[in-house]
């Protein structure tokens, strides 16, 4: 066997080709992870009719081992909006809070790695309307 | 030759083989659907199907405990085994093959230390690797692991199936002994090496007494001893304990599954031969 038929057949082994596409798969998520990780967290809160509440007041949780610990307060704006900028962790819960409105349930937000940018999907809704 | 068997006995055959195999995969389903959900285990009546399933239970795994520390371990741990496998056992192996005096009595006793548990040798490779100043360290995690008596009888049946005029004529040629290991028997024992590679690797893989005997520094654990770590802390059998349970499984069954036909190759060399 010539030396470049040995380069070929080491090449198109499965001891080559299985870690040479793990290595692949896990570079290629390594870069998608750090372009991704900046800890930024949008999201709304509204009411029951589904109006924005603009000043309540939402709280980020972190998750322990068995509990969660708070780590982070927003206010929202005219538009309900609101914006975690520091998050670090890979599993939150998010719950508001307003004079007037009580508070939210608290919503869980599972992320797939730790400090990923994310918007929360649905709003965070108060069981009452002003 | 032997007759071949009748369709209905063949049919019979497989049947029990496929019965077999639902036995022992059911259980490895039975973590995995439970890595992939939230499910207790204990519920009756129990749920075949998984129900909502994700993967974050994974990825609780990797940031609630030191996860990457302990892989890194594991695998700086496993590739000084393997390497200690492959050399000192080919080197021992090629050893038994030739012949020199008290080479029967180096046999027996090699067999003989077969049957001596290694938690019975657990205190003198203590103080051995202590002395040596090994503890708390790579090289003393694998230590015991470098060279194990199955392997180097894997090495020696695959080295005496080589025929000996091979190594006769490459003598003639001038190769020294070290090189008709490396250039004529290792090329010729790729399942021995196979056979060496995923032993070594299962075993120090999954080796859980030694490292926890030796280690000092939490940085320095194990996967099996960080799934020790973690069972005290999730007493419950929730998913993220099944998906550690995976996790620290997936590389053994990868490294079977890539050299599984040299394995099973190298465990039969020799059976046939005399």
């Amino acid at each position: 066997m010539t030396r470049e038929a040995g380069i070929a057949t080491w090449l198109t082994s499965r001891w080559f080709i299985v870690p040479a596409v793990f290595s692949a798969v896990t570079l290629g998520w390594l870069a998608y992870v750090s372009a991704h990780d900046n800890g930024l967290i949008d999201g709304r809160v509204v009411d029951a009719k589904g109006d924005p509440v603009a000043g309540a007041t939402v709280q980020l949780f972190e998750r322990g081992f068995v509990t969660h610990e708070q780590r982070g307060r927003a206010v929202t704006d005219a538009e309900g909006r609101f914006r975690f900028t520091d998050n670090r962790s890979h599993s939150i819960q998010l719950e508001a809070e307003a004079p007037g409105l009580g508070r939210t349930d608290r919503r869980i937000l599972r992320l797939w790695f730790a400090a990923q940018d994310a918007v929360l999907p649905e709003p965070l809704r108060f069981p009452t309307a002003p | 030759m032997a007759a071949r068997p009748s369709r209905p006995r063949l049919l019979l055959r497989h049947a029990t083989l496929v019965a077999v195999s639902f036995v022992m995969l059911l259980p490895f389903y039975w973590v995995m659907k439970t890595a992939v959900t939230n499910e207790n285990i204990y519920a009756y009546p129990p749920g075949i199907v998984p129900r909502d399933p994700h993967l974050f239970n994974f990825v609780d795994v990797w940031y609630l405990i030191p996860f990457p520390r302990y892989l890194l371990n594991s695998i700086v741990v496993s590739a000084i085994a393997v390497a200690g496998n492959v050399v000192l056992n080919a080197m021992a192996g090629y050893a038994l093959t030739r012949q020199f005096p008290g080479r029967r009595a180096v046999l027996a006793l090699f067999l003989s230390c077969m049957l001596i548990p290694f938690q019975a040798t657990i205190i003198p490779a203590y103080l051995i690797t202590a002395k040596m100043g090994l503890l708390n360290t790579y090289f003393g995690l694998a230590f015991p692991m470098l060279s194990t008596i199955i392997c180097i009888f894997v090495f020696k049946a695959a080295f005496e199936a080589v025929p000996r005029s091979l190594i006769d004529a490459a003598r003639l040629d001038g190769l020294s002994e070290w090189r008709i290991i490396l250039r004529v028997l290792l090329p010729l024992s790729k399942p021995a090496i196979a056979t060496n590679v995923i032993l070594s690797f299962i075993w120090s893989w999954n080796n859980f007494l030694w490292p926890l005997l030796i280690t000092r520094d939490p940085t320095m654990q194990t996967l099996p001893l960080g799934l020790a770590r973690f069972l005290s802390y999730m007493e419950d059998t929730t998913g993220a304990l099944y998906a550690f349970a995976v996790l620290v499984l997936a590389p053994s069954v990868l490294v079977f599954l890539m050299a599984q036909k040299e394995f099973i190759r190298g465990l039969t060399s020799g059976a046939t031969k005399g």
